[in-house]
């Protein structure tokens, strides 16, 4: 804020119009609050009016009077025509009543206009943040529903298991890792009668992304008949169901070994896993 | 009987215009021409224009003589406001400032000529004249930039290639010159 001294020192160049128009402005505020300066500006305004008397003294036509004359007549004259239509038609009040009426419901409706803007953008941003919302939970379902699959996945294989090893009929057959594998280790346990079967490994090395790991069922006298393909947990883990070929289910050798992702029908890669020959 | 408006002051001279007096009317053109012509004049630098503005004026002195409050200032400054705004208003419409570049900034001229017959303002034109002429060239070159241009401080600044500060201090002091004639020898 400018004391009242600063603004005294800008009343001069006011007077003149010389003030650029922020400056202008400040003062013109200034005026309103302080008779002092008002009062000031006046005496200005008349100095700076002084000026006119700079210009060379110079004489308009002689007819520019008569001609000058004519017209402020003519003026008059519209004046009163002007007035007399005025009064018949519609009191110069009540005009400027309705004018301030639609001045004042056109301030309405680009408040309204604005105020609908605003509606409009607000709502459209909070619905992009619901649809964000909404993109988020099906999300998190989408995964919760395929965490559910897999524990029922694993749900079943572990009933499968359990229901195997407590089978009277179950049989149990132990595989050691060969040198590719040396810490691994899995179990068979397999119904004789049925031919279910589960296969749980631990300590096998992660395949290859484009690997995996594939059973194989060697009856005795037979070529190796392809089992289930599957990989493993970070830990090596993996619970494997199958069907064991009738051939293979007295006096086989099981064994695992690394092949193309989605399995051969012979074995290719090297064997990881292995049971005794009998 | 008509009384004889030369003689009334500029104050009545108004008020009988508001009141839609068009001899009132007349006896200021009578008295105001000449000023008003003359800024006009010096504005725009072209008589047809001039004279076309000269016209617009007295028909806004006509019609909102009504304005008038000698409370807020003098009836001379009044009217010459009215000729100065017109003009300036025309100026820059018409985009002639140029023309005036080199006119504008110069001193007022001794000879007043024929027009200087007239009456009523002579003495009070000499008066401000010689005090005008007094002043120290640059403060003089700064005010009548301002008020025949139209220009603000910095464009007057800009135009003389003075510091801004400087060309401030030079108006004000001019001003305040100007400001004591009137509190002296030139009628309220």
């Amino acid at each position: 804020m400018m004391e009242h001294q600063e603004y005294q020192e800008l009343m001069a160049l006011h007077a003149l119009d010389a003030l650029e128009a922020s400056d202008a402005r400040a003062v013109d505020a200034h005026l309103e609050a302080c008779a002092r300066c008002r009062a000031e500006l006046i005496e200005l305004k008349d100095a700076a009016g002084l000026l006119a008397y700079g210009a060379t003294p110079a004489e308009p036509r002689t007819e520019l009077r008569a001609q000058i004359l004519r017209s402020i007549r003519a003026a008059a004259d519209e004046d009163r025509r002007g007035s007399r239509i005025s009064a018949q038609v519609v009191p110069l009040s009540d005009w400027r009543q309705s004018r301030a009426w639609t001045t004042g419901l056109r301030i309405a409706a680009s408040i309204a206009i604005v105020a609908l803007l605003i509606g409009i953008v607000v709502l459209w941003r909070r619905a992009l943040r619901l649809q964000r919302e909404v993109a988020d939970l099906s999300g998190q379902v989408d995964t919760q529903q395929l965490d559910l699959a897999r524990n029922r996945d694993i749900l079943a294989r572990e009933r499968e298991a359990l229901a195997l090893l407590t089978s009277p009929e179950a049989k149990r057959m132990e595989l050691t890792g060969t040198t590719a594998a040396q810490n691994a280790r899995a179990t068979l346990v397999f119904d004789k009668q049925t031919g279910r079967a589960m296969l749980l490994t631990e300590g096998l090395p992660a395949a290859p992304p484009d690997k995996a790991y594939e059973v194989w069922f060697i009856p005795k006298g037979h070529s190796p008949m392809a089992g289930k393909v599957f990989t493993v947990d970070a830990s090596g883990r993996a619970m494997v169901s199958d069907q064991m070929p009738p051939e293979a289910r007295d006096n086989s050798v099981i064994a695992i070994t690394l092949e193309p992702k989605r399995g051969s029908a012979a074995p290719t890669g090297a064997i990881y896993l292995s049971s005794p020959s009998s | 009987m008509q009384p004889d408006l030369s003689q009334i002051p500029d104050n009545a001279l108004l008020h009988a215009i508001a009141r839609g007096d068009q001899s009132a009317l007349a006896a200021c053109y009578d008295r105001y021409r000449v000023i008003l012509f003359s800024i006009i004049l010096r504005i725009l630098n072209d008589r047809q224009e001039a004279e076309d503005c000269l016209q617009e004026v007295f028909l806004q002195v006509w019609r909102r003589a009504r304005d008038f409050d000698e409370a807020r200032g003098r009836a001379f400054t009044w009217l010459v406001t009215i000729a100065r705004s017109r003009s300036l208003d025309r100026l820059r419409a018409s985009g002639s400032r140029l023309r005036l570049a080199t006119e504008a900034a110069q001193a007022p001229r001794e000879d007043t000529g024929d027009a200087a017959e007239e009456s009523v303002r002579s003495e009070e034109g000499a008066l401000v004249r010689k005090a005008l002429a007094e002043l120290p060239e640059e403060q003089r070159r700064a005010l009548l930039l301002a008020y025949f241009e139209g220009l603000t401080q910095t464009e007057i600044a800009a135009r003389l290639g003075d510091p801004l500060g400087t060309v401030k201090t030079r108006m004000r002091s001019g001003m305040i010159k100007l400001r004591e004639l009137l509190h002296g020898k030139v009628r309220r």
